[in-house]
């Protein structure tokens, strides 16, 4: 055989070893990586039972939701009806920027705008889109009760106090707050007239 | 698909065949062999009735959940057959018999051991389950009352009274009742280690793979190595 | 590949502020390794690879398992209920924890051939004592490590492997007790005991990723032993470690993973020698099981230890079996150093090898009459192998070595 032919052999060994390696070494990254994961046991306690009717009108109430905190929102009509009004100052109107802010049932304007199952109970994932703190409840409009904490034309909604995100009372970013999405909303469903199951 | 099957199963009783009687010949008594199968669904889900109807009077199995009967494909119940067994019980909780331990140490002297890992946890595995509720019979010295004399139990003084009611069979029940005793030990066999089959499947890749790559290392190192003047 | 990646700009400011091109050359591409080394010599890099897996499937390992003896349901632990969830519900928890099990006992098998390799070429010998008095520490620190472990799943071995173990040191005397006390952190072994051994467990690896950087650092300074156990003069009796040994040691490596991932994938338990049956059944404080041994790699130095009627003889002796691998290099005086060319050595040092897993198979059975003569001969002769050494070089009659390879 000539030099050259072992030549080649060899390098055509050095590349097939050298590619087996490679997979062997991304095969062993596979179930260490997997292994932090959520394990079994965890992904099934991710659902959460939640009897809204212990909300009274006009108040929220924070639960836990995968270690996450959830806010559930008994909005009354007077608040129901800040909704309207502030489109042109909303980044996302109509909650479609991404995945995480809109869900199935969002299939009309009217549940588009309100956000929610049943309107007078908003339920959304409590941690500001910007870097996860969790925003302060301030449900009047004006400066009245906020001071200077709310810009002028406040509708009522929320103050994240770490670095000044702005929602509105369905949970919808303000433009020119550094948030940049509307609060999640998780999948939930209501199996009976007051009972939610989230997740 | 038949193939994986046919591949896990054989694999399976390879293995299996090799490591039982490793231990068995570590115990006592003679052992008789259980036909068991962990990629049997059927058998394991025959297993499971045997477990929850005889069994789990007295015994837990606390690591294996209800969740657990649904998840794993090799039992692969319904959401529905799981709701009509857990009763009241939520679906994260494993399966825990209805008698307090404190009350089953009053009534039989002793607490019954906690079944998840009683394959792996006995010398003979599944041989010594289905051995032992096969292994009932009158004490020769008639001393132990019956139900409490066993040809397989160290000592054969044992607590635990017949569960299937082995002693004095009819002669036509026997069939009936080894296979009640092989399938219970299935489904503790397969429970003892839920992910035993995939491990197995995940095995028989890796085996390959390796097997390709110790020959092309070999090949490289023979071919680099004719440098070298001896 | 590497003389490609060498160039690079990269790779010349690195170098600029690492020498790395010097260390490159010196430690692997002009490293100078004889050329007749045999397969027995692939041992050290496999016990590197192992010493490797055991500390990241440790790591991952410890970000579930709970280092807790506190009761929960059905006579169980936090600590046992948590390798049990790693088992069944973390993601790929179950190939983890059996490549960590698996791993310990395969860790032991690549050593003591590594070791036994040492011993039957005379690799201890002048000038590499040293080396091997760092090996002698390895060693130990592997066996305290392995111990420590296995108390971690609190199972029944685990509680009475540690019971037995620390009980071993109130035969010393005076300090016996306190020695015991500070070991289990109470007056049995309980919960303090498995928070220390879990802390200790997690220290011993990382001392054993030092002290190996040392034992590799070492032998580079006096250089590879080799089958003929002769010195090297001559440039063409030697090859570059890169490509030649790194080639040969990755396919001793795919080799060895052929063994381990077997044993991992269809047999982790290996018939109860790698994990104990008894190890299934949780710990119980008030009930030994019927027959209770250490794990397959101890079992030698346990069968020492049974051999003596006093506990403190045993104990000593034990200690001395172990303590007497430091002095090996001095006790053996022979100017030769492979077995190939001392007849006598060669059968003792067989004969050795033989002494040791009968020690280990009397230390892993039910102590019988029997056995325990057995196990009382091939203790003498352990110590005698050693003592009968220094004078050795005055009957044995050595064949002439080679010049040259």
């Amino acid at each position: 055989m000539t030099d050259q032919a072992n030549q080649s052999r060899r390098n055509f060994l050095y590349v097939a070893a050298g590619g087996l390696g490679a997979v062997a070494a991304g095969a062993t990254v596979v179930p260490f990586i997997g292994s932090m994961l959520p394990a079994a046991d965890t992904l099934a306690a991710s659902k959460t039972e939640f009897d809204v009717s212990t909300v009274e009108a006009g108040q929220l109430v924070v639960i836990q939701w995968q270690g996450k905190p959830v806010f559930v929102v008994n909005r009354t009509a007077e608040l129901l009806a800040q909704v309207d009004g502030h489109d042109d100052r909303l980044k996302d109107v109509n909650s479609e920027a991404i995945p995480e802010v809109q869900q199935d049932w969002m299939d009309t304007p009217e549940k588009r705008k309100y956000r929610a199952i049943k309107p007078e109970y908003l339920i959304v994932v409590a941690s500001c889109t910007h870097l996860g703190c969790i925003p302060l409840f301030k449900p009047t409009q004006g400066r009245k009760d906020w001071g200077d904490s709310v810009p002028e034309n406040w509708a009522g909604g929320w103050h994240c106090p770490c670095h000044g995100s702005y929602y509105d009372i369905s949970a919808r970013v303000v433009n020119g707050s550094p948030a940049p999405h509307n609060l999640h909303v998780m999948p939930y469903k209501y199996t009976s007239d007051t009972k939610v199951v989230i997740g | 698909m038949k193939m994986t099957k046919f591949v896990m199963a054989a694999v399976a009783a390879m293995v299996m065949g090799f490591s039982s009687q490793a231990m068995a010949s570590g115990g006592g008594a003679h052992l008789e062999h259980a036909n068991v199968d962990v990629t049997d669904q059927e058998q394991i889900r025959r297993g499971l009735t045997v477990f929850t109807d005889v069994c789990m009077g007295c015994h837990s199995a606390k690591y294996i959940t209800f969740r657990g009967l649904m998840d794993y494909p090799e039992i692969g119940l319904t959401r529905e057959e799981v709701d009509e067994l857990r009763g009241e019980k939520s679906l994260m909780s494993g399966m825990i018999s209805d008698l307090s331990i404190e009350d089953a140490v009053v009534s039989y002297g002793k607490a019954p051991p906690d079944l998840s890992l009683i394959v792996p946890g006995r010398r003979g595995g599944a041989d010594y389950v289905y051995s032992l509720l096969t292994g009932y019979e009158h004490d020769p010295d008639g001393k132990v009352p019956d139900g409490n004399w066993n040809k397989v139990f160290p000592g054969n003084r044992i607590a635990m009274p017949d569960p299937i009611s082995w002693l004095d069979h009819e002669a036509d029940e026997a069939a009936e009742l080894k296979q009640q005793a092989e399938d219970v030990a299935a489904f503790l066999t397969f429970i003892g280690d839920p992910h035993q089959n995939t491990r197995r499947i995940i095995g028989c890749w890796v085996m390959g793979f390796l097997l390709l790559l110790t020959f092309v290392l070999w090949r490289l190192k023979v071919e680099v190595w004719k440098d070298v003047k001896h | 590949m590497l003389d490609k990646i060498m160039k690079t700009q990269l790779f010349a400011w690195i170098d600029k502020r690492t020498d790395a091109e010097a260390i490159i050359k010196s430690q692997l591409t002009e490293y100078p390794a004889p050329k007749n080394l045999n397969y027995m010599w692939n041992f050290g890099s496999l016990a590197l690879l192992v010493l490797v897996l055991q500390i990241l499937t440790g790591i991952f390992l410890v970000m579930y398992y709970k280092p807790s003896a506190e009761a929960t349901f059905g006579g169980f632990t936090v600590a046992f209920d948590s390798v049990e969830r790693i088992m069944r519900d973390v993601n790929f928890g179950w190939l983890i924890r059996y490549m960590h099990a698996v791993g310990a006992s395969m860790f032991f098998v690549v050593v003591y051939m590594h070791i036994g390799r040492g011993m039957y070429y005379g690799s201890f010998k002048a000038p590499r004592e040293l080396l091997w008095i760092i090996g002698v520490v390895i060693l130990l620190i592997m066996q305290g490590a392995a111990f420590f472990g296995y108390l971690l799943p609190w199972g029944q071995m685990s509680f009475w492997g540690a019971t037995v173990i620390t009980n071993l040191f109130g035969a010393i005397p005076v300090l016996g007790e306190y020695i015991g006390q500070v070991l289990v952190g109470g007056f049995a072994v309980g919960d303090p005991t498995l928070n220390r051994f879990f802390s200790l467990h997690y220290l011993f690896p990382l001392l054993l990723a030092a002290i190996v950087g040392g034992h590799i650092h070492a032998l580079h300074v006096v250089h590879s032993n080799n089958p003929e156990g002769i010195d090297l003069h001559k440039p063409e009796e030697t090859i570059p470690f890169h490509p030649y040994y790194t080639l040969k040691d990755a396919f001793g490596v795919a080799f060895f993973l052929l063994f381990y991932c077997y044993i991992v994938f269809f047999n982790p338990q290996m018939g109860g020698y790698f994990i104990e049956v008894d190890n299934y059944v949780p710990a119980n404080n008030l009930q030994t099981p019927a027959h209770i041994a250490p794990v397959w790699y101890l079992t030698p130095w346990y069968t020492i230890l049974r051999s003596f009627e006093s506990k403190l003889l045993g104990v000593a002796a034990m200690g001395g079996s172990l303590a007497i691998l430091f002095v090996l290099p001095f006790l053996c005086k022979s100017a030769v150093r492979s077995a190939r060319y001392r007849p006598m050595y060669k059968i003792m040092v067989i004969m050795f090898f033989v002494d040791v897993i009968v020690l280990g198979y009397c230390g892993h059975s039910a102590p019988t009459a029997t056995l325990k003569v057995v196990g009382q001969i091939a203790t003498a002769y352990y110590f005698l192998f050693f003592f009968a050494l220094p004078f050795l070089p005055k009957i044995e009659k050595t064949k002439p070595v080679p010049e040259g390879i």
